[in-house]
């Protein structure tokens, strides 16, 4: 089953939205339910296990909140996506787009001592070049070679302009130690599950498999000392069990996103907080536009007409879920969105109409959904309810996890139910999602046109240049249902009244758990 | 009552003494009732589907057992998922009962075949049965077809095992051998002698199979594998689960969970009192 996951890196990264494979559950903690909170240790509850340390390749939801805060990224991103400094205090493009540059700040050190450098960049960045793995490799294509230009400075010569290259490396590309990574045959099947060199603000110091993951406070930390000395991460059977122990005192976080109605239950006690965190991702319906009748788009648009949205929304997100106006360019990033997108209304007999008009009757199509995700198994009902009034018969698979994930991978369905979970950067995410042969381009769309206005869009070297052809892009797919955007969700993440000082971010991957947050994290009323 | 008792077949005998078991009749009555409940479903309740306004409800007059958290009707949901289970556990039992007959009864009459046959049953018995139920499950993919094809695929060495025993101790008896002077075929003899011998054991089985064929069905379901398109007690429970309203929502669980315990216990009571009626030396 690992492998099978790890086989579907990039899928898996960009769409995992599922909750992840409950570990055996942790024996009970020591601390007690009344005591106020010491800065001396956060308890943060988790449902999996670490399965992979080498943070170029892992990529479950735990594996990301336990090396983010070892590696360091060059870019952290604000509430509203846009990229802020990490590693790399400033980063530029040249004019002619080919050359790209980022400066790194100077006092970064691995927890040997060894200062982190611009060869450290350089080295990730080449070896994920050279081995083309995990998320990375997908979006720096336009690499052509990076160098270091002094000890804190890396240029990135590229082939061609692409003005997303930075946002992608930033944000995705965890820096790793050369001098530990180097002497590994393969930087991929590098293990790294031991006696590890970091540059975080915390580091890994006791693995307690299926227990916990205990993590000390590094000092000298650049951006600035942590307030809490000891992190660990503690492994829960599922988020039930989670908010028991939180509300016990166990434990002061949970690291997953709380299921909407649990979020409305937390709400009213006050001995928790909640954090709303934008998703950066969406969750949709794609149809499949090689298979007939779909290939029509009066049958696409039909089915658009057929789903009832607002439902969806606060009947089954609670109302924890924005409308994303059924435009691919999301209200967390506000700086891409298109004020003219429109939401397809729910009205069975305009589909109807669409379907006399396309000749269609009797249409019956199977939906595949991964049964294990809470969301989507109870949305899915309510799309087949409302596709019945429309008489579209919409046959539902809830399908075992891998299952879900191979049908995916060879396109074996008619409508495709799921979330793709970080969507950070509208160019190069709908580049592979939606230009003809992407990655995971599952709908099967081949439309010249929206293939220009991507390529259009990736070559500007700013966000003003893009966002004419990338508007445009998301006004072709909203209009020809390449894909039908259900809604943004707002995650809804807990932690105990007892702390503050949290930095939220958008998605589950950074969410309160991203290491600048956890660096400022301090215990309330000190 | 030994008086009386002289009288009557054996037949008659298990049904007096079964009527004096109140535990017993009063599982057949449960069991009865769950039964019309499953069949009269649609008369019950309509089919919950969509969702309703009012969410996450504790039980009232109005939603007898509660709403769930996209507003759907509970005491709904069990209704139907009466129907969807019980078909799964009966469908289930009858499809282990038939194989198990067949094997158990091969085994105990055609010496030749006891050996292979017993080594099977053995094997069958020592799978890790639930990891490959949900692998199969996971593979075949959803339906209730899958799940009662897959239970009973799982369920029918215990039958063969007990069939085959009883079987055993038929095939010496005088009436077997007169049967074979005479020139009866194997098929006739299985027919005509062995198969009303091991009728009272398969009648138990049928009922404990069934039982232990509900709770399978709940268990796959529970763990996400049942039939996304129609409701059983298992799915239930695991819509409940996935919401995250377990510790509030109480009655989301509760009611299907009730459910589950009444017929695996009315089963097992049912079954316990027929053993004891049946056997008539305890009787007198």
């Amino acid at each position: 089953m690992r492998r099978a996951i790890a086989f579907a890196a990039l899928a898996a990264a960009l769409a995992a939205c599922a909750p992840s494979v409950p570990g055996s559950s942790g024996s009970s903690g020591s601390s007690s339910s009344q005591a106020p909170a010491s800065a001396d240790r956060l308890t943060i509850g988790t449902t999996a296990d670490v399965v992979n340390f080498n943070p170029l390749v892992g990529n479950s939801r735990t594996d990301s909140w336990v090396t983010n805060l070892m590696y360091p990224h060059l870019t952290q991103m604000d509430a509203t996506g846009k990229r802020v400094p990490y590693l790399a205090t400033e980063w530029s493009y040249s004019e002619d787009g080919k050359t790209a540059t980022a400066k790194l700040r100077d006092d970064m050190k691995w927890s040997d001592g060894k200062p982190v450098t611009a060869d450290d960049v350089v080295f990730s960045v080449s070896a994920v070049q050279k081995e083309k793995f995990g998320v990375v490799a997908g979006l720096i294509t336009a690499l052509d070679k990076a160098e270091a230009v002094s000890p804190t400075e890396v240029r990135f010569n590229l082939t061609r302009p692409d003005g997303t290259f930075l946002d992608n490396v930033g944000f995705w590309l965890p820096i790793v130690p050369k001098h530990v990574f180097e002497k590994a045959p393969s930087v991929q099947k590098f293990a790294n599950d031991a006696n590890w060199v970091s540059a975080g603000p915390f580091k890994l110091t006791k693995v307690e498999r299926g227990q916990r993951y205990i993590m000390e406070r590094v000092d000298d930390f650049g951006p600035g000392t942590p307030a809490v000395k000891e992190v660990v991460f503690r492994v829960f059977p599922d988020v039930n069990t989670e908010v028991l122990a939180l509300r016990n005192g166990e434990i002061d976080v949970i690291g997953n996103v709380l299921p909407p109605a649990t979020a409305t239950d937390l709400k009213n006690d006050t001995s928790v907080k909640l954090q709303e965190i934008p998703s950066l991702g969406w969750a949709h319906l794609q149809y499949n536009t090689k298979r007939k009748p779909m290939d029509d788009v009066r049958v696409r648009q039909a089915l658009a007409h057929a789903v009832d949205y607002e439902a969806i929304r606060n009947i089954a997100l609670k109302g924890f879920a924005k409308s994303s106006n059924s435009s691919v360019l999301t209200p967390s990033l506000p700086q891409w969105t298109d004020p003219a997108a429109k939401e397809y209304a729910f009205d069975p007999e305009q589909s109807k109409k669409l379907l006399t008009e396309a000749g269609v009757a009797n249409l019956s199509l199977n939906m595949i959904y991964d049964q294990a995700d809470p969301n989507i198994a109870r949305w899915a009902p309510m799309v087949r309810d409302s596709a019945k009034k429309a008489g579209i018969t919409i046959k539902l698979q809830g399908l075992e996890r891998n299952t879900y994930l191979d049908k995916t991978a060879k396109r074996d369905f008619d409508i495709y139910a799921g979330s793709w979970a970080v969507m950070d950067n509208p160019p190069a995410n709908l580049g592979l999602a939606f230009k003809s042969g992407g990655f995971i381009n599952y709908a099967q769309v081949s439309d010249p046109k929206l293939d220009d206005l991507i390529d259009k869009a990736q070559q500007s070297l700013t966000v003003e240049d893009a966002k004419a052809p990338i508007q445009e892009a998301a006004r072709l797919i909203s209009d020809q249902v390449y894909d039908n955007v259900l809604y943004v969700e707002t995650f809804n993440v807990a932690h105990s009244a007892k702390w503050t000082g949290f930095q939220p971010m958008p998605s589950e991957l950074l969410s309160i758990l991203n290491p600048l947050s956890l660096a400022s994290a301090k215990p309330a009323g000190s | 009552m030994t008086a009386v008792a002289v009288d009557l077949t054996p037949r008659q005998r298990t049904w007096t003494s079964f009527r004096r078991n109140p535990l017993g009749v009063g599982s057949a009555i449960v069991l009865i009732l769950l039964a019309l409940t499953a069949i009269c479903a649609p008369l019950i309740a309509p089919f919950p589907e969509g969702y309703g306004a009012d969410t996450s409800q504790p039980p009232s007059a109005a939603h007898w057992f509660g709403t769930d958290d996209i507003g759907q009707d509970v005491f709904a949901q069990v209704v139907w998922g009466t129907r969807v289970s019980m078909a799964v556990g009966v469908s289930a039992s009858v499809l282990a009962i038939v194989i198990g007959l067949l094997i158990g009864v091969s085994a105990a009459y055609f010496r030749r075949l006891d050996t292979p046959l017993g080594v099977l049953v053995d094997l069958s018995l020592s799978l890790p049965v639930l990891p490959l139920m949900i692998l199969v499950a996971a593979l075949a993919g959803p339906s209730v077809r899958t799940l009662a094809v897959v239970i009973a695929l799982f369920s029918w060495p215990e039958v063969a095992r007990v069939v085959r025993s009883q079987a055993m101790a038929i095939v010496p008896m005088p009436f077997v051998s007169a049967a074979k002077v005479v020139g009866g075929s194997s098929l006739w003899i299985v027919r005509k002698h062995l198969l009303p011998g091991v009728i009272p054991v398969v009648g138990v089985s049928v009922v404990l199979t069934t039982s232990r064929a509900v709770l399978a069905e709940a268990g796959l379901s529970f763990l996400g594998l049942g039939d996304p398109n129609s409701w059983s007690w298992g799915t239930i429970l695991h819509k409940a689960q996935q919401s995250g309203a377990l510790a509030s929502a109480w009655w989301t669980t509760l009611f299907p969970s009730l459910a589950i315990l009444l017929l695996v216990l009315s089963t097992t009571l049912l079954s316990v009192a027929y053993n004891d009626a049946r056997n008539h030396r305890n009787g007198s």
